[in-house]
């Protein structure tokens, strides 16, 4: 496949290894989060942490929005889903997120009308076949997703849709990557900055990141040689003493992102005060909810919400692989009590969810390095 | 567009290229009768090689 193939270049791929062990300074250890849950997909799946040096770590950052769901919130969708009137949408993996007292697929189990979409515009589709229901979809993501949510919410009002609601649990960014380097627990040299996040805000965003905190930052796409050409480039401007934003997914990111996106987001949504993010905490402005403008197809104003907080399993410790403190392995239910078919954590539910993704992949080469 | 190991839409991170086959206004059909909405990169045609997520194209892909 075109864009696809060659960047799985196996011989390229050795090539870059080369070039990484001749750029890290012997007895210096490294550590270089991968923001996105997509990287950290690829680089248990291609095995690319077997090709780097000993002495690189890459740390697995908070880029999952499925891992990143608090318990209350999927609570308070499965209140919304149990209505009778509503026929609930949400993408695959958000039906076994488990919240405080089951999923949203134990609730289908119970005769809730939960349904799987792969785009909210099917979410709008069922809400034009089914006029005597009320469809709502929940929305989760960062800004990749949330373009796809703005423009199905413009055509709904466009068709003045009144039958479709929108349980908006977007997030951003920026805002939890601050919290994570305030976190004196945590020690890391650079980032690999999130590719497709990027194709709507741009690389800018990231400049905080050299700027206010000294960390450099690579864009990154999401092929085994993307990610190779990427932590190299971290470690060369380490070795060069240089720190700034770089951009090695030039073929599809703009620096300055896409504005058409920009502008749908400006105007379907606005930042809350405040979000609760599973393993960080209440976060500030970093969760999105419709604006005024299209309150009217706002889940949480149409229905009693109750907006319930609920801690965590104290077994899971999720947050802190989504901080990066520990590895899932590290866990003390990785693979026993935990595991992607009965997950208790949302970091084993998701694909791209650091401990599913090391269950499926990384673990056999860290059992055959063990035995 | 596929829920496949590759791509899932859930991820919010990780989007598909995908090749225009036809156009249709705003919406573009793409290979495996996937349709797209082309709103957010402005006119496409037939060849183009979009980043599709969860039914947008958010990016033409440079050739």
């Amino acid at each position: 496949m075109r864009f696809v193939d060659e960047f799985r270049d196996a011989e390229l791929g050795r090539a870059l290894a080369a070039e990484i062990l001749a750029t890290v300074e012997p007895g210096r250890h490294y550590k270089v989060m991968e923001v996105c849950g997509g990287h950290t997909h690829t680089i248990y799946k291609y095995g690319v942490d077997d090709m780097l040096p000993e002495n690189v770590e890459l740390v697995h950052g908070p880029g999952c929005p499925v891992c990143v769901i608090p318990m209350g919130r999927v609570d308070d969708g499965i209140a919304v889903a149990l209505r009778p009137e509503v026929i609930f949408t949400c993408f695959g993996d958000m039906m076994r997120v488990p919240g405080g007292a089951g999923s949203l697929l134990d609730a289908k189990a119970e005769g809730a009308d939960v349904r799987m979409v792969y785009s909210p515009l099917d979410a709008l589709r069922l809400a034009r076949e089914n006029p005597d229901r009320e469809v709502v979809f929940l929305a989760v993501g960062f800004e990749t997703t949330a373009p796809s949510t703005a423009l199905t919410l413009m055509r709904a009002k466009a068709e003045r849709i009144e039958n479709f609601f929108v349980y908006c649990n977007h997030v951003t960014i920026v805002p939890p990557l601050r919290a994570l380097l305030q976190s004196p627990d945590l020690r890391l040299d650079g980032f690999i900055g999130p590719g497709h996040v990027s194709t709507v805000v741009g690389a800018r965003p990231f400049e905080f990141l050299p700027r206010d905190y000294g960390k450099p930052v690579v864009i990154s796409g999401f092929e085994p040689l993307d990610l190779l050409q990427s932590v190299h480039m971290v470690l060369r401007q380490l070795a060069d003493g240089r720190c700034e934003v770089e951009n090695q997914y030039k073929r599809v990111v703009p620096y300055e992102g896409n504005p058409q996106a920009l502008a749908v987001l400006a105007e379907v949504f606005e930042l809350r005060p405040h979000f609760e993010w599973r393993g960080l905490g209440f976060i500030s402005h970093s969760g999105l909810r419709l604006s005024e403008r299209y309150a009217e197809f706002d889940a949480e104003l149409r229905y009693h919400v109750p907006g319930v907080r609920v801690a965590d399993p104290k077994a899971c410790q999720c947050g802190e692989v989504l901080k990066g403190v520990i590895k899932p392995w590290e866990c003390k239910v990785f693979g026993t009590a935990c595991t992607p078919e009965r997950p208790i954590g949302t970091c084993m539910v998701s694909s791209e969810g650091a401990c599913a993704a090391y269950y499926n992949y990384g673990r056999f080469a860290r059992e055959r390095a063990v035995v | 567009m596929s829920c496949d190991e590759h791509h899932c839409v859930t991820c919010s991170d990780e989007a598909v290229p995908l090749e225009v086959l036809e156009v249709r206004g705003a919406t573009a059909l793409c290979a495996q009768d996937v349709e797209v909405m082309t709103e957010l990169v402005g006119p496409v045609e037939a060849g183009d090689v979009l980043l599709v997520h969860a039914g947008v194209a958010l990016v033409r892909v440079e050739r």
